[in-house]
């Protein structure tokens, strides 16, 4: 496949000054609007959920802008980044994610049981968000240059093998919710790259015996992969009001806190719940709770039409992908941020399990915040270099 | 993807809009913190309006279960109650029991009367102890100690079995656990008021508390009981123990004594021994309250919580043999003035009964035979009762049952036990195949000796010192039968909860009493016969109040009895006196009773007297006690 780059280069050297200078038409607008306003209007929503929370009530509010700020950075030079440069560097890419994931549970700082972060200077960082794109990259160049023999059974085995190190990371530090976030992306690129279907439907089998056996199974045999906290939290949601008090604290006072925002919402300052701290990880997991509670239906309701648009936007990416790598790529990290959305949205309304995945671009929180926004950044960048 | 966004689209609608107001009640009720304003009780005031028990305000220490911290709770409970002195348990057995019935948000009290400076130090620590508040209480006082404990009860923290049963109360609410504090504990406790606290989820308050409503304070008990003849009534009995002492009974140990208003049933003292004082249910030690609580312990001290004079049920022995008397008479099977040879002992179907003085030996007439407690009298009399024909029934049992024996007598205070008048069909129900294996062919049957003993007041029988002050309040006030009660009104309580100053009568009790329409004739005779016992030389207690001034008739007696002390088997006799007085127009009755005291005219006479002097102001010239039944 070196011939193809090869050729790439070729083509793309004549035409670069004429390309460059079409960057402004060739970007997509309309995603790069409704990203800019999904920002605009999660630092609105953090203002309101964070108020009660700090003596400065824009203390996280402020932090978040400058995140975003210093993603919107990475996003612009993302843009210019030609897709290719990653296919290029796809094993470095792969390095690179193992570093991350490696670093952060050995020179960690442990936060609640768990270690995710690491902190550099005075900005925490959590690798396992980069990680997300950087896999997706990966995988995108790994079944792209298998092309070919993408319906080889070899191929989809070997993908899977390459997602499992850090899925297995991830989980590992523990991070439950993010490692179903990186089989989701496994399973995407896989799809859009054209693996044969029983190969992912005995994935997803894998995938579902997995997640029965470490969670029902396993204990029952006395194998316990997850933390007894951690099982609990997953399978309360099915039944809240088993355990107020405990493991279903959350579930039960996040489903409040979304129910009583009504139509109009309580405000930041009426939104009790919010304000006097019944509903835990407001700013962070919880902030679709929170904003629900604020702002009622209405605020729920143009948050989640923003992502229906950003999400749409980006799968028209994928078809205009120029080759299958972007095509891959735009593919994985569309997923990707459905299946965020679609787990903590779920997860505050009581539909899908307790995990601690951030709301793409609302929860407080700088890794999640950039890393979203370079994801967007690729994603403009295969646009700006469509066919 | 659009069906994902729909799904969320759908539960959101579902939650926000559809059941939003729901959630917004469930939003609100988790800040909200109700909490009960005590309502200081009501007083119990004796007859003259002497304050018996009220309040003492305190400050107490609450828990409210919801807003411990999910972690540490352990930890800052550990330092509460070290600061308070209260075993942790008590206060983590409570907590869950509050969890288990699913009412976090009512405060658990974690200690009542704590003092100054540890309310100080929890002031000023607030912060180090979420979900600890502090509230005003009431305590119990008892300003007379050990006067009339059993009788007045005490107040207690509602339990989980009561929590079910009764109505219209809730977890931690404090309320009457026996005695005039249970049965009028409606009229007693007030009413509560309710204040709103606003706390975030740590328990920190987040707006100023809110009073929704203030308490009311409960109403005034006025007792008919007199405080000065109830101390008397205690002294009594404690110096009728020692007096028994004296008399080498050394297994006397306990006592009753009741004294009530024959014309209307009013109880005036209601003094039972060993006693305690009702403050130790005010304080939460342990080891004070084992007597009371704990079986054991309770049993080596003899029962100190029970109430003898209305479930303390003994033999009534001789004080009976007026009930015998009038029974017979009202059967025309015994002429008053007809004599009967009183003889040591009598054989009855081969079977030796004696009398409690082996000398006698002198024909009587009814009078006679109840001034001097002659036994085979009363034998010849039972003896007639077992001869009656199959048709007339049994006649001694129903007129006992119609005197009130055998039942409770509906006293408006507790617990109270009904006794027992034994019958035919009550030994062929006690004694079977199952309960008696060897005997129960020949205990099943009534026998002449069943008859003959009941008609003296011995063997299966047995009464409380209420039911016998009862009868013979009917005898005093000439076939009446009274219903005993303790409560004369509820009244509107004064200002400060101190005494009542022209009090405003709510309620006032009057049960009824019922006309028997007996022979006047028969009962005119046994009044006779109880004056002389209490004058003619020869009568069982003239000695003790044949020089009192005020003329008191009354009757003694010894029951035997068999008890288990200190795992050995004695017969020992219980020592009884039943009288009352002025003899023209009685005001008075009373009825004393001496455990293992021995000869009524020896110990019970000279307790019962004491409560007499005290009633009229007047003291007896000297006594002279008699070893006579």
């Amino acid at each position: 496949m070196v011939d193809y780059a090869t050729t790439e280069r070729v083509i793309a050297r004549p035409r670069a000054r004429a390309r460059e200078a079409s960057i402004l038409r060739n970007l997509d607008w309309a995603l790069l609007l409704a990203v800019a306003a999904l920002v605009g209007y999660g630092l609105w929503a953090i203002a309101g959920i964070t108020k009660h929370d700090q003596s400065n009530p824009n203390y996280y509010v402020t932090r978040q802008a400058v995140y975003a700020l210093i993603g919107v950075v990475g996003m612009v030079a993302f843009i210019f980044l030609e897709p290719a440069f990653w296919r290029r560097h796809a094993k470095v890419v792969y390095g690179l994610v193992i570093a991350v994931l490696v670093v952060a549970p050995v020179f960690g700082a442990e936060v609640r049981h768990t270690r995710r972060w690491i902190d550099i200077g005075p900005f925490r960082f959590q690798p396992s968000e980069f990680g997300k794109l950087l896999l997706v990259l990966f995988l995108a160049a790994f079944l792209a240059e298998r092309g070919k023999r993408i319906a080889e059974r070899q191929t989809t085995l070997a993908a899977t093998g390459f997602a499992l190190l850090p899925i297995m990371l991830v989980f590992l530090q523990p991070d439950f919710g993010t490692a179903i976030v990186y089989a989701a992306v496994l399973g995407a690129t896989l799809f859009v790259a054209g693996t044969r279907w029983w190969h992912l439907a005995a994935l997803v089998g894998g995938v579902a015996f997995a997640g029965a056996f470490v969670l029902w199974l396993g204990p029952a045999m006395s194998v316990d992969v997850l933390k007894p906290y951690q099982r609990a939290r997953i399978t309360g949601f099915t039944n809240p009001s088993q355990d107020p008090g405990g493991s279903t604290y959350n579930i039960n006072e996040s489903i409040t806190a979304v129910g009583a925002g009504g139509v109009n919402g309580r405000g930041p300052n009426g939104a009790t719940q919010t304000a006097y701290n019944y509903l835990p990880e407001h700013a962070t997991d919880f902030a679709f709770a929170s904003l629900s509670e604020q702002r009622g239906f209405v605020g729920a309701t143009i948050l989640l039409l923003l992502y229906l648009f950003v999400i749409w936007r980006a799968i028209k990416v994928i078809t205009l992908a120029r080759d299958a790598f972007a095509a891959i790529a735009a593919a994985g990290i569309a997923f990707a941020l459905l299946i965020q959305i679609f787990i903590n949205v779920g997860m505050t309304v009581g539909m899908a399990p307790i995990t601690g995945i951030p709301l793409p671009f609302v929860s407080v929180g700088g890794s999640s915040m950039v890393a979203n926004l370079l994801a967007i950044g690729v994603l403009q960048s295969i646009c700006l270099r469509r066919r | 993807m659009l069906a994902a966004f729909a799904v969320l689209f759908f539960r959101l609608w579902a939650l926000q809009v559809l059941s939003g107001s729901q959630f917004l009640q469930a939003a609100e009720n988790n800040q909200q913190r109700p909490q009960p304003i005590a309502a200081p009780r009501g007083p119990i005031t004796d007859r003259f309006g002497r304050v018996l028990v009220t309040n003492a305000p305190g400050t107490a220490v609450q828990i409210t279960p919801a807003d411990l911290p999910k972690h540490g709770a352990y930890a800052e409970l550990r330092r509460l109650t070290a600061i308070l002195h209260v075993p942790l348990t008590d206060v983590t057995t409570q907590i869950a029991k509050a969890k288990h019935l699913g009412d976090t948000l009512t405060p658990v009290t974690v200690k009542d009367f704590v003092r100054e400076p540890q309310i100080r130090y929890l002031y000023e620590h607030q912060s180090e102890f979420p979900g600890v508040t502090i509230a005003n209480s009431f305590l119990r006082r008892y300003k007379f100690g050990d006067l009339a404990a059993q009788l007045l009860g005490y107040v207690g923290e509602i339990s989980s079995t009561q929590l079910e049963q009764m109505h219209g109360y809730r977890l931690g609410d404090k309320i009457g656990q026996g005695g005039i504090e249970a049965s009028y504990d409606k009229f007693l406790r007030g009413k509560a008021g309710l204040k709103q606290a606003f706390v975030d989820s740590l328990g920190r308050p987040t707006r100023p508390i809110e009073v929704k409503s203030l308490p009311v304070p409960g109403f005034a008990v006025r007792l008919t009981l007199d405080a000065k003849l109830q101390r008397a009534a205690q002294k009594a009995i404690v110096d009728g123990i020692n007096r028994a002492q004296a008399n080498q009974q050394w297994y006397a140990n306990a006592g009753a004594i009741v004294a009530l208003d024959p014309r209307d049933g009013a109880i005036r003292a209601l003094a039972s021994y060993p006693t305690y004082d009702p403050a130790v249910y005010a304080g939460r030690r342990k080891r004070d309250l084992a007597p009371l609580i704990d079986p054991k312990v309770a049993e080596a001290a003899d029962f100190p919580a029970l109430n003898r004079a209305l479930a303390g049920v003994y033999p009534p022995g001789s004080t009976w043999k007026p009930v015998t008397a009038l029974a017979a008479m009202e059967e025309h099977i015994l002429d008053p003035n007809a004599s009967l040879h009183c003889t040591g002992q009598l054989t009855i179907d081969k079977q030796v009964f004696k009398n409690w003085d082996p000398f006698a030996n002198q024909w009587m007439t009814l009078p006679t035979a109840i001034a001097q407690s002659c036994d085979t009298y009363f034998y010849q009399v039972g003896k007639r009762f077992y001869d009656l024909p199959a048709d007339r029934g049994q006649p001694l049992q129903k007129w006992a049952k119609s005197f009130g024996f055998g039942q409770p007598s509906g006293v408006d205070v507790g617990p109270e036990e009904p006794g027992l008048v034994p019958t035919i069909k009550w030994r062929q129900q006690t004694y079977t195949k199952k309960t008696d294996p060897y005997g129960w062919q020949i205990d099943r049957l009534w026998k002449s000796g069943d008859s003959v003993q009941l008609a003296i007041g011995q063997k299966d029988l047995q009464v409380t010192p209420l039911q016998m002050a009862r009868f013979y309040a009917l005898l005093a006030n000439g076939g009446k039968l009274v219903t005993p009660h303790v409560v004369a009104d509820i009244e509107q309580p004064g200002p400060d909860n101190g005494p009542i100053s022209g009090p405003l009568v709510l309620r006032r009790f009057q049960p009824p009493t019922k006309e028997l329409n007996l022979d006047p004739a028969a009962i005119s005779v046994l009044r006779d016969g109880l004056f002389q016992a209490t004058h003619s030389g020869s009568g069982t207690s003239s000695g003790v109040f044949g020089n009192f001034p005020i003329g008191v008739a009354g009757k003694t007696g010894t029951a035997e009895k068999i008890v288990t002390v200190h795992d050995s088997t004695v017969l020992t006799n219980t020592s009884w006196w039943c009288g009352f007085g002025p003899f023209a127009g009685p005001t008075l009755v009373v009825c004393a009773v001496i455990e293992n005291g021995g000869f009524g005219g020896a110990v019970a006479a000279p307790a019962a007297l004491q409560v007499f002097e005290q009633y009229f102001g007047k003291k007896a010239s000297g006594i002279a006690t008699k070893q006579a039944d």
